[in-house]
């Protein structure tokens, strides 16, 4: 049947855009996005000065400086000039404005380092525990996801979804500290030392530093990953009750293309949008993993200048995770398009 | 002729909650080289499960094939095994479906899904595969089909998804193409266009095909032989000019007074069949029409009859069929007057 001579056909609807012209659309899209960034940012510093306003939040940075002990009012003013103080809050936000254009976040106040430099040192930490944390999420998450939706009712597919109903509403602070006394300090004893796992800090001189990352990336992860789980079993299921799927065991694919290619492909959308939330989420710190596990990251480091009244932190730390998660949910925009071809940016519709 | 496929006391059930459905119960026929079998039917009399019954597609715990046997060439299709199940499906028996817009894989480009069953069945390279995908359709009257082919189904309209399905069923030359209500998803004039394209590639391809439609017109217009099912049981069978000119079954009389005929000039209206098919897990004892049908007696609401041959190949499943008395009343719509 090679060889037949075609049929007369219908007319063709409109094919849309070219790929060259999708290509464009999408850089296109992309840059728009990018420029949208801006009116974010500077409506994020201007929320930031007005909580520095006086009379909307308590508490004196200077008094913060100094500690409790009185000081002199002549060096009080010095400090008040110093920090830049005692202009006025608009012109105070222009100056600051005016740095930030060139990559300059201000000093702290108790640090009296450079921000920028502060985050330097403690960003890589926040990343490093934040993917480990996804690394956790995909694998144990998904994985566990799809092995439960392609056994359903199966003993493992019970387990799976029970274990993450409890999951769910465990308090990470708890299971962080359930896990340090299970695998740090449990664990020691029943083996007389000889296998346990490092529960606090990232490096030491018993572990290599990736072990280090072990539990906080189980603590951070773990909500998530039930959550993960649910959302890819359920994707999935209903996935495989789609036509196309039958469309594709009825073309005589074996069972595990049908799911590893024309279901998962499906089903992972939803999945990955959730999962690119999270690592925005996780990108603005995990404060409470962070202290439990005395992580040096970025969360730990805002929630102590707030505390501290240092602005210049804590105003550099927000503008700095606003940044990380505006670009975390574009590449997660972006993705969409490579698994949904229907997702087509820079279009007419969009 | 050659017969394909021997479909024989067919049985098909789904458990259910409320109890078991017998989705279809008793089905028998024979497909023939290059021959078209319609079967007809309201919805939930069985057609479909038929079809998904002989690609072994009823799975899992719920459905089950519970008795009958299906052999496709003198074999045992009930008794392959999954991996030669799926050397069947695709390569000797390909499916249409009914609703395009959703049969096809809306993340995959429509050439890489018609390529993918020559991928597997014909082992044929990813871009030979890609390259027969285009020829395909342009086969089905697909226009541009080269840069068409790398378009994602929901670039098609309806019309066109469905000729990719068709692009898709015939890639591998399939003996037998079951057609599930091809074109009930596709406005009229695209539904002529789509089964005009079906019967001249059987012409060209020598396929058989099992076209299933509650459409008498589709029937009429493509069949060579006809099974009208009612509540997942066949009533009737025989060649469509049997069937049609010679009807021996009270349901299908009932079928041909509701459907609109330019070819009889006769006043009157069209009389839809009263009442709705029964439950398929309560069906009723006796013939399964007997609730409906006008002509009922006590033996119809006692003992279900068998299917009987009546004359060459034409077979009826009633108690009466065949009996020289029994003719198909007059009817207006209040029932049978004469």
């Amino acid at each position: 049947m090679c060889i037949l001579p075609r049929i007369p056909s219908q007319t063709a609807p409109a094919t849309g855009l070219s790929r060259t012209q999708l290509g464009a659309a999408m850089l296109k899209y992309i840059a728009r996005r990018i420029l949208q960034m801006i009116p974010v940012f500077i409506g994020v510093t201007i929320l930031l000065f007005v909580l520095k306003a006086p009379g909307i939040l308590p508490g004196d940075p200077i008094r913060m400086i100094t500690g409790e002990k009185e000081i002199s009012p002549v060096l009080y003013e010095t400090l008040v000039k110093e920090n830049g103080l005692d202009k006025p809050l608009v012109q105070q936000y222009f100056i600051y404005l005016g740095k930030l254009t060139q990559g300059d976040l201000g000093r702290s106040y108790q640090k009296d380092r450079p921000v920028t430099e502060l985050f330097a040192n403690t960003y890589p930490n926040t990343i490093k525990l934040a993917l480990a944390a996804i690394v956790v999420e995909i694998l144990i998450g998904v994985g566990a996801g799809i092995i439960s939706a392609i056994k359903q009712y199966s003993f493992w597919d019970v387990l799976v979804t029970l274990s993450t109903s409890v999951l769910v509403s465990v308090p990470v602070f708890w299971l962080g500290m359930v896990l340090q006394v299970i695998f740090g300090i449990e664990m020691k004893k029943w083996t007389g030392g000889t296998f346990f796992l490092p529960i606090s800090g990232m490096s030491g001189n018993q572990f290599p530093d990736w072990v280090h990352l072990i539990l906080p990336a189980v603590t951070l992860a773990s909500v998530s990953t039930a959550y993960a789980a649910r959302i890819m079993r359920s994707q999935l299921l209903e996935v495989m009750g789609q036509d196309y799927i039958r469309t594709a065991t009825a073309k005589g694919l074996r069972r595990r293309d049908v799911v590893f290619k024309h279901a998962l492909k499906n089903a992972l959308i939803p999945v990955v949008t959730f999962i690119g939330l999270d690592l925005g989420a996780m990108m603005s710190g995990a404060i409470l993993t962070e202290t439990i596990f005395n992580w040096p990251g970025v969360g730990l480091e805002i929630y102590l200048a707030i505390g501290q009244r240092d602005w210049p932190i804590v105003m550099g730390g927000v503008i700095i995770v606003v940044f990380a998660v505006m670009i975390i949910n574009l590449l997660v925009d972006i993705s969409y398009a490579f698994l949904d071809p229907r997702i087509r940016y820079g279009g007419a519709a969009e | 002729m050659e017969t394909l496929l021997e479909v024989k006391d067919l049985k098909t059930y789904f458990t259910t909650r409320d109890g078991i459905v017998k989705a279809v119960d008793g089905v028998s026929f024979d497909l023939h080289r290059g021959e078209t079998l319609g079967v007809v039917g309201e919805s939930g009399s069985g057609k479909s499960v038929t079809a998904m019954s002989i690609m072994r597609l009823i799975q899992g715990p719920k459905g089950k094939i519970e008795g009958g046997s299906i052999r496709f060439r003198d074999q045992d299709v009930l008794a392959m095994s999954e991996e030669e199940v799926r050397h069947l499906r695709g390569d000797r028996i390909a499916m249409i479906f009914q609703d395009p817009m959703t049969s096809l894989n809306p993340v995959f480009r429509v050439g890489d899904q018609i390529a993918e069953s020559l991928i597997i069945h014909k082992s044929m390279k990813k871009k030979a595969a890609f390259q027969r995908a285009v020829e395909l359709l342009d086969l089905v009257g697909i226009p541009k089909p080269e840069s068409r082919a790398k378009d994602y189904p929901h670039q098609f309209s309806g019309g066109m998804r469905q000729r990719a399905m068709i692009a898709m069923a015939l890639a591998c030359d399939p003996d037998i193409l079951i057609a599930d209500e091809p074109t009930t998803a596709l406005d009229v004039t695209i539904q002529a266009q789509i089964l005009e394209l079906m019967m001249e590639l059987q012409q060209r391809t020598g396929s058989a095909i099992i076209m299933i439609t509650h459409d008498l017109g589709v029937v009429a217009d493509m069949a060579d032989r006809v099974l009208v099912m009612y509540a997942g049981r066949h009533v009737e069978s025989g060649t469509a000019d049997e069937v049609f000119y010679k009807p021996l079954h009270p349901y299908t009389w009932g079928l041909l007074d509701s459907l609109p005929r330019h070819d009889i000039d006769e006043k009157g209206e069209l009389c839809p069949i009263q009442g709705q098919p029964p439950s398929l897990i309560s069906v009723p004892p006796g013939c399964a029409f007997s609730p409906r049908c006008p002509y009922a007696q006590p033996i119809c609401r006692t003992d279900a009859p068998v299917l009987r041959v009546i004359e060459g190949g034409h077979a009826a499943a009633c108690h009466f069929a065949g009996d020289p008395t029994f003719q198909r009343g007059v009817v207006d719509c209040a029932g049978v007057t004469s």
